[in-house]
């Protein structure tokens, strides 16, 4: 086996999972994932593997929004006319499909760095990888980590709230 | 101690504090109810923030413009839609050439006795067949030509356009051996060529349209026909004798239908300029007037570039050094009735007055529009007897057009 695809069957998933969470749409997340394990195929030498595939991801993803933000505009357009034309057979999915757009939500109010830092932390990055992919100080690893759960947190529970009393005033 | 802050203690159930620093956060916890809370509260953060996070798995695919873009709109689409091109061109060609039989038959019976006294040579039957034969190639094998040709169009000088069709044309003809399956087609006998010496068999086509052409230019016969005769002798097309105007030939072959190949547009002050490719080389520019003034057709027969030059460019404005441009009217009563014969099962049966000019081998025919009142023109470096055909596609054309205008 060869390093690129020791790499790939090690951290794709992991990497996949995280740039879906990031981006919100997994075709997206996977394009970026090969990219980022074709820039890694080019790399003499890599310290934190995980590290490292985690903070250049990140950046791919950085530098694709900064380029163009057009394209990310129109893609929540489309995703949200996807959302309104989607019909749901079954109410579980219903309410998944309701879960998941509170959750991506909740997960874009939060500010980019604490986002990704709570992003790599859920994919099992250490807080020394984590800093080092974001390049911050790793004592405020924790720091970032405990704010950015507490947002994430209290921005999902504010939008079940609304959208209990809204569905309680549906009801009446 | 200090309480603990928040940082910490999700640092330290992450695992991420040193030994050291663990055991003393673990002790103060047991000791301070406040910092027991926080934990609890940040143990519960930490759950829920992952349940959340877990919702975004289900993350739809697809949802990128610019990659999906790149995938879906791809070169299947082209390759579909010039199917489809294809597939209606050919079609259509059979249709006609279905629909070609019957008159030819009708036109057989009418011609043969002229055939006697013409010089009627076979090269000039051979000659039309090979042109036939081009004409269908564009539109089956070349559907992209006229396309090309449209885009173009509306900025050159129907010279340019000529001269392309004629490039485009030579380039089929090299390119593509006929095909002698194809119908035969009967003997045409063109009264330029009565009169031109008799071209060779083995001349190629363009030689031989060359031919015809100037010998059109020769030839000054003028017919008048009136609608009111034309429509008498339509309905009874057994009782027709082709009438010999001059030596002429069963004049107009008239069942022969041209392809009208659309290949541009042009704009002139109140008017729509449509270019039409009869044959490779060969142009008719279709003048349809915008107000209700003239409507005129220009045929641009061109096998060369310098021809079309010539023809659009000097022909007007030149005087004719040949002598043998003349006009010369002919009675109602001798009016070729192979016209009509051709006619009476096109929706215009009505023959209008037609009105015919050879100058510097530039012939031109023009007539009434039965419809429209309009005169229509119809002029080019071909004989008189191709006009004829030309003419007759195109009153076909437009009054199908008519037709589905208003069903």
């Amino acid at each position: 086996m060869t390093d690129v695809e020791r790499l790939f069957r090690t951290y794709n998933a992991a990497l996949v999972r995280y740039l879906t969470r990031r981006l919100g749409d997994r075709d997206w997340a996977e394009e970026v994932a090969q990219e980022t394990f074709v820039r890694a195929l080019r790399q003499t030498s890599i310290q934190n593997e995980r590290a490292w595939l985690f903070a250049v991801a990140t950046n791919l993803v950085r530098d694709e929004a900064r380029k163009d933000m057009r394209r990310r505009k129109h893609l929540a357009l489309l995703a949200e006319q996807e959302r309104d034309e989607m019909v749901e057979p079954e109410e579980t999915t219903l309410e998944r499909a309701q879960e998941a757009a509170m959750a991506r939500k909740a997960v874009d109010a939060l500010a980019e760095r604490d986002r990704l830092a709570l992003l790599m932390r859920e994919e099992g990055l250490d807080y020394n990888e984590i800093a080092e992919a974001l390049e911050l100080s790793p004592g405020s690893v924790g720091t970032t980590l405990s704010r950015a759960r507490r947002r994430l947190v209290e921005s999902y529970e504010a939008l079940q709230k609304s959208r209990e009393e809204r569905e309680k005033n549906a009801a009446s | 101690m200090q309480h603990l802050d928040e940082g910490t203690i999700h640092s330290w159930l992450d695992g991420a504090l040193t030994a050291d620093e663990a055991a003393r956060v673990e002790a103060h916890v047991k000791e301070c109810p406040q910092c027991a809370a926080a934990v609890a509260e940040a143990r519960g953060f930490i759950a829920a923030s992952s349940r959340i996070l877990t919702a975004l798995d289900n993350a739809p695919r697809g949802v990128i413009p610019v990659a999906a873009t790149k995938k879906r709109v791809d070169p299947i689409v082209w390759r579909v839609a010039a199917t489809l091109l294809v597939v209606a061109a050919g079609t259509l060609v059979v249709f006609r050439d279905g629909g070609r039989q019957a008159p030819i038959a009708t036109r057989n019976a009418a011609t043969v006795p002229n055939a006697v006294t013409t010089s009627a040579p076979t090269a000039a039957a051979g000659n039309e067949t090979h042109r036939m034969t081009a004409e269908s190639t564009p539109v089956l094998q070349k559907p992209g030509n006229s396309t090309q040709s449209t885009a173009v169009g509306g900025l050159q000088s129907s010279a340019g356009l000529a001269e392309k069709s004629a490039l485009k044309g030579g380039a089929v003809d090299a390119s593509k051996p006929r095909s002698q399956a194809l119908p035969p087609v009967p003997p045409v006998t063109y009264q330029a060529e009565a009169r031109a010496p008799a071209p060779q068999p083995n001349t190629s086509a363009g030689e031989n349209r060359k031919v015809a052409g100037q010998a059109g230019g020769a030839v000054t016969d003028n017919i008048s026909i009136s609608s009111a005769n034309a429509r008498a002798a339509a309905p009874a097309p057994q009782a027709v004798a082709p009438i010999r105007l001059r030596g002429a030939s069963s004049p107009y072959a008239a069942s022969e239908q041209v392809h009208l190949n659309e290949v541009g547009t042009l704009r002139r002050l109140g008017a729509k300029v449509t270019l039409y490719e009869v044959t490779p080389g060969d142009t008719v520019t279709f003048t349809e007037p915008l107000s209700t003034q003239l409507e005129s057709v220009v045929t641009t027969g061109s096998s060369a570039g310098e021809r079309a030059r010539q023809l659009t460019g000097k022909a007007a404005a030149a005087p004719s050094k040949r002598a043998d441009a003349a006009v010369v009217s002919v009675p109602d009563s001798q009016r070729p009735t192979a016209v009509e014969g051709a006619l009476a099962g096109a929706p215009s049966a009505l023959v209008p007055a037609t009105h015919v000019e050879v100058a510097n081998g530039l012939t031109t025919i023009t007539w009434i529009d039965t419809a429209t009142g309009n005169t229509l023109k119809l002029s080019g470096r071909v004989s008189e007897a191709r006009l004829q055909q030309i003419k007759i596609s195109i009153e076909r054309e437009r009054a199908a057009a008519a037709a589905k205008k208003q069903p």
